[in-house]
């Protein structure tokens, strides 16, 4: 997993890599940001724990509903009031809200 | 135009809707029953309330580091997107480009959620929403 190619998405300002349970594992921090390793460690579990989540979630929609494309879950964000964090699989990427590419921010961890 | 009918003009666009804090009162426009509908406003409403307990811990050991209150949530799948911003809700084919752009109409239409989440969703319902909830 490459960090530092996920810094150079549009306004990243952090990238992390986390186990299967949640524990950082590594990270890398834009300088000036008020984030802290300890923030990004609560974070990563709680994306650990939002994508079980989304993905039990998109299971039964398309077991109750019969509607299909929800499946395989490639990722999941939470939009806060000034940044963004986007995970899948084991990386995240933190981005400023005002400069954040979504889809370029999913594609880049999807081919991580 | 309401932000429902905004949502639906936009080419990708399955279906829109907007909830209220219960998630048994809602409106959508689109590719879902009525029944569906209501499903979704639940789970939505459900996951805005769980981002948001999570980014209270983050306050609590970081104050003020730009995550509260949360604004929303995306859930990417094979195919199709959910947002969510605020009490709106889309559903949307995964086409480039279209994902910025939902989430960017959403954000300026719905604005900044403020902070009491439980006002905010639930002042669709009218009356005093405050009296209501306290």
């Amino acid at each position: 997993m490459n960090l530092d190619k996920m810094m150079d998405l549009p306004g990243a300002m952090a990238a992390f890599t986390y186990s299967d349970i949640g524990d950082l594992q590594s990270h890398v921090l834009r300088e000036g940001t008020e984030l802290t390793p300890q923030v990004l460690d609560l974070l990563a579990h709680s994306c650990v724990a939002n994508l079980a989540i989304a993905r039990m979630e998109a299971r039964g929609w398309e077991a109750v509903t019969g509607q299909s494309g929800f499946q395989p879950l490639k990722g999941f964000s939470v939009v806060g009031l000034e940044w963004s964090v986007v995970v899948n699989g084991n990386c995240g990427v933190v981005v400023r809200n005002r400069d954040a590419d979504y889809e370029a921010t999913f594609n880049a961890l999807q081919a991580a | 135009m309401n932000i429902v009918k905004q949502l639906m003009a936009i080419p990708g666009v399955i279906a829109a809707g907007e909830y209220a804090f219960r998630g048994d009162r809602f409106s959508y426009e689109g590719a879902l029953t009525d029944e569906f509908a209501r499903m979704a406003s639940i789970l939505c409403r459900a996951n805005t309330l769980s981002v948001n307990m999570e980014s209270e811990i983050f306050d609590s050991f970081a104050e003020n580091c730009g995550c509260r209150p949360v604004q929303g949530w995306i859930a990417h799948g094979g195919q199709v997107t959910v947002c969510a911003v605020g009490n709106y809700f889309a559903f949307i084919e995964n086409r480039p480009e279209l994902l910025n752009d939902v989430m960017t109409i959403m954000r300026a239409k719905v604005g900044d959620v403020r902070d009491d989440l439980l006002v905010n969703l639930y002042a669709r319902l009218g009356g005093d929403t405050k009296e209501a909830l306290y």
